[in-house]
């Protein structure tokens, strides 16, 4: 084994952990036991939050260039976004919005900058 | 054991497309076929994989990687808590089990059959985790094996991962709250991220965006404003139709 797959091997197994973690512990605590309400509540927003993030990072950040907003100049990447929102809202199905979101990126890419 | 793949069904066939595309996603990032393989089996969760992916394509340290891996994963807490009634009279190891492979969306499907079939046991549970997590693998792994075959623009495959995103904000949002938490963290985000010049400003304005939607959800609740503008219910959070399309009466 090269050293990269060894590198990549480690880097599997702690990902393993880390999300096992998350996973198990609340499940484990509550299955015996009732929820705090201040713990649901607040955790609520936790997705929205950091899926919001990442899609941001994705639609307005250029990370290459040491993490600069972008504004509009990713148009390829903003019409394809809206697009999926109607999807996913219309649709409901996860697999639909990304196919559909991949196709919106690929043809909007041959007009607008990506 | 068909009856249950035949409710896991929809959702096993969603997992194809963007198996796929995380399979090579994953290559291109340098991990061979059996490393993908393992990868979708222990962590197994379409997220954790993406950014796996596209973390190690940027060369991010292992540590950033595993940061943000655990707030993407953080949400799992609060699927597994919301679960747990259901589980109550089993055993650890069965708990144990459950959880290795529990994720977004066969939570999905097994929160509504047990809310809304008194005959759905904990073992038709984990049997739906067990072939969602079958397909899952098996799309990676074909992923991963046509990656190598053919060259891929990165920065549009990339974007399955920003779409499947997207997707999870619009299943999220249960009132005109989740709305404005959305655009807080959009703004948060983008100062952060712009401020600290790193991931790390994902982890800022997630925890600071999430803080002020349980603040204002607190405050509006107390003052009497539960059916309010903001808090009013627009839509089921769990996706109905999709669900039952999958064999729900």
């Amino acid at each position: 084994m090269t050293e990269k797959t060894m590198e990549h091997l480690l880097l599997i197994i702690l990902s393993m952990l880390v999300a096992f973690g998350p996973r198990f512990i609340p499940l484990r605590i509550f299955s015996t036991r009732d929820i705090p309400k201040w713990f649901n509540e607040w955790m609520k927003y936790v997705p929205v939050s950091l899926f919001t993030a990442l899609v941001v990072k994705d639609v307005f950040i250029d990370t290459g260039a040491g993490y600069v907003f972008t504004g509009i100049h990713n148009m390829a990447k903003i019409i394809a976004s809206l697009i999926v929102i109607a999807v996913a809202y219309r649709s409901r199905s996860m697999g639909l919005s990304v196919v559909l979101g991949l196709i919106a990126v690929t043809l909007l890419a041959m007009v607008f900058t990506v | 054991m068909l009856e249950v793949l035949k409710i896991a069904l929809p959702l096993c066939l969603s997992y194809i497309p963007i198996g796929l595309a995380c399979g090579i996603l994953l290559n291109v990032a340098g991990f061979n076929v059996i490393l993908t393989g393992l990868v979708s089996i222990l962590v197994f969760s379409g997220g954790a994989q993406f950014l796996l992916a596209s973390m190690l394509t940027a060369n991010a340290p292992m540590h950033t990687v595993l940061i943000m891996l655990f707030f993407l994963e953080l949400r799992y807490a609060l699927l597994g808590s919301s679960i747990s009634q259901y589980l109550r009279n089993t055993s650890k190891k069965f708990l144990y089990i459950f959880a290795v492979s529990l994720n977004d969306e066969n939570y999905a499907v097994n929160y509504l059959k047990f809310a809304t079939d008194k005959s759905w046991t904990p073992k038709d549970a984990l049997m739906v985790e067990h072939y969602s997590l079958l397909f899952w693998t098996f799309a990676n792994i074909v992923g991963s094996l046509i990656g190598n075959l053919l060259s891929v623009d990165l920065a549009i495959v990339d974007y399955a991962l920003t779409a499947l995103f997207i997707y999870m904000i619009v299943m999220q949002v249960a009132n005109k709250l989740t709305i404005v938490v959305s655009f807080v963290a959009a703004v948060f985000a983008i100062i952060s991220m712009v401020v600290l010049k790193s991931t790390m400003g994902l982890v800022v304005s997630t925890l600071l965006a999430s803080f002020v939607g349980f603040a204002t959800e607190d405050y509006l609740v107390k003052h009497g404003k539960k059916r309010g503008f903001l808090l009013k219910k627009i839509k089921p959070k769990a996706s109905r139709r999709v669900i039952s399309k999958s064999g729900d009466n």
